[in-house]
């Protein structure tokens, strides 16, 4: 089913975050269309350090990112029944493919155990391992590109 | 409109995209802009789309992340324009269709033979533990990388054909390069592409 997507329209993004007592705190990533990467890591914590980078990736890259979207089956999920942002956190994933356009959002997840007791356990384990899978491949691609350590 | 003597112009192939049905009233087709592709029913290329999720009923979180994103990003000094890019140390190339279970090893074995491997990234899929599909490998020098990509891409390793490519690019890429490819798709009922 990959295969005949290959050339439609393609973006995500995924944000993570919270505001407490060191301010809004938090990491998000962008692939676009034209093979923008965009990452940013705002932590404020013993130093404020702000981390804004973007590099652009070859259409190879792009399409492993979506194939990696493709096999999570994610874009059959919902978030109707997940637990909905709150003052822990916030984590937001937006995805264009083909004629999809999701744009889910939910609190922050600890461990899989907060996966398994909320209403909607499958989905949100889709959600879950989609989202670190996602995040180890831009990790990979940032600190290769830039030398930096992500986290 | 269509001019047969710039077939291979880009003119003609923005045109081609606009074709796509349903979207008459989406004035944009071509290169969905960031803007179209978040700001779900908004109009743009979105209009079409079929739209799923509580981000789409919240405007302040949309303004905060359209602030977020406005901000300046750094990039490594780059000339722009296409062809793979260095990255701080070395050159970077993907290799996908990588065995789910293909150790570090099986990589340096193969991919050693065209330069020291620099840096070698295998992650694993976190649901089952098994190789994800994909790694990264980082090479010294341009010539290195060049030849993993050329001697390697389209080739067995463990049973499986993997594809090597560039991991970074100078700029932007056109879509209708990624369209040449597989010529069939829904617009191929467009008589302008055969010119």
């Amino acid at each position: 089913m990959g295969e005949m997507a290959e050339n439609d329209e393609f973006y995500l993004r995924y944000y993570v975050g919270h505001k407490g007592k060191f301010g809004h705190e938090f990491l998000e990533f962008e692939f676009r269309p034209d093979g923008k990467l965009r990452y940013a890591n705002n932590s404020n914590y013993k130093n404020d350090t702000m981390i804004r980078k973007e590099v652009f990736l070859t259409p190879s890259v792009l399409k492993e990112c979506r194939r990696i979207v493709a096999d999570s089956e994610i874009m059959k999920e919902d978030d109707n029944n997940w637990p909905e942002p709150d003052r822990v956190g916030r984590q937001e994933l937006e995805i264009v493919m083909g004629n999809e356009h999701i744009s889910f959002t939910t609190s922050k997840i600890g461990s899989l155990m907060d996966v398994q007791t909320s209403n909607d356990p499958e989905g949100l384990r889709i959600f879950y391992y989609l989202v670190q899978d996602l995040k180890c491949f831009v990790f990979s691609l940032i600190s290769l590109h830039f030398k930096i350590k992500p986290i | 409109m269509a001019n047969p003597e710039e077939a291979v112009d880009f003119e003609p192939e923005e045109d081609d995209l606009m074709d796509e049905d349903v979207d008459a009233s989406s004035p944009r087709a071509p290169m969905p802009k960031l803007k179209s592709a978040i700001t779900g029913g908004g109009g743009g290329s979105s209009a079409s789309k079929k739209i799923k999720g509580r981000g789409f009923r919240e405007e302040t979180a949309e303004a905060e992340r359209n602030a977020r994103l406005s901000a300046r990003f750094d990039s490594l000094d780059s000339e722009g324009g296409p062809g793979p890019e260095r990255s701080i140390e070395g050159w970077i190339i993907l290799v996908t269709g990588v065995n789910e279970e293909a150790h570090e090893d099986d990589l340096h074995n193969t991919f050693g033979e065209f330069g020291e491997i620099k840096n070698l990234h295998l992650n694993l899929d976190r649901r089952s533990g098994f190789v994800k599909g994909y790694a990264l490998i980082e090479y010294e020098n341009f010539e290195e990388a060049e030849r993993a990509i050329s001697e390697m891409d389209g080739n067995e390793l463990l049973t499986q054909t993997i594809h090597v490519d560039w991991a970074f690019s100078k700029g932007p890429f056109r879509r209708r390069n990624v369209r040449r490819r597989s010529p069939r798709s829904h617009r191929s009922r467009s008589p302008r592409r055969r010119f």
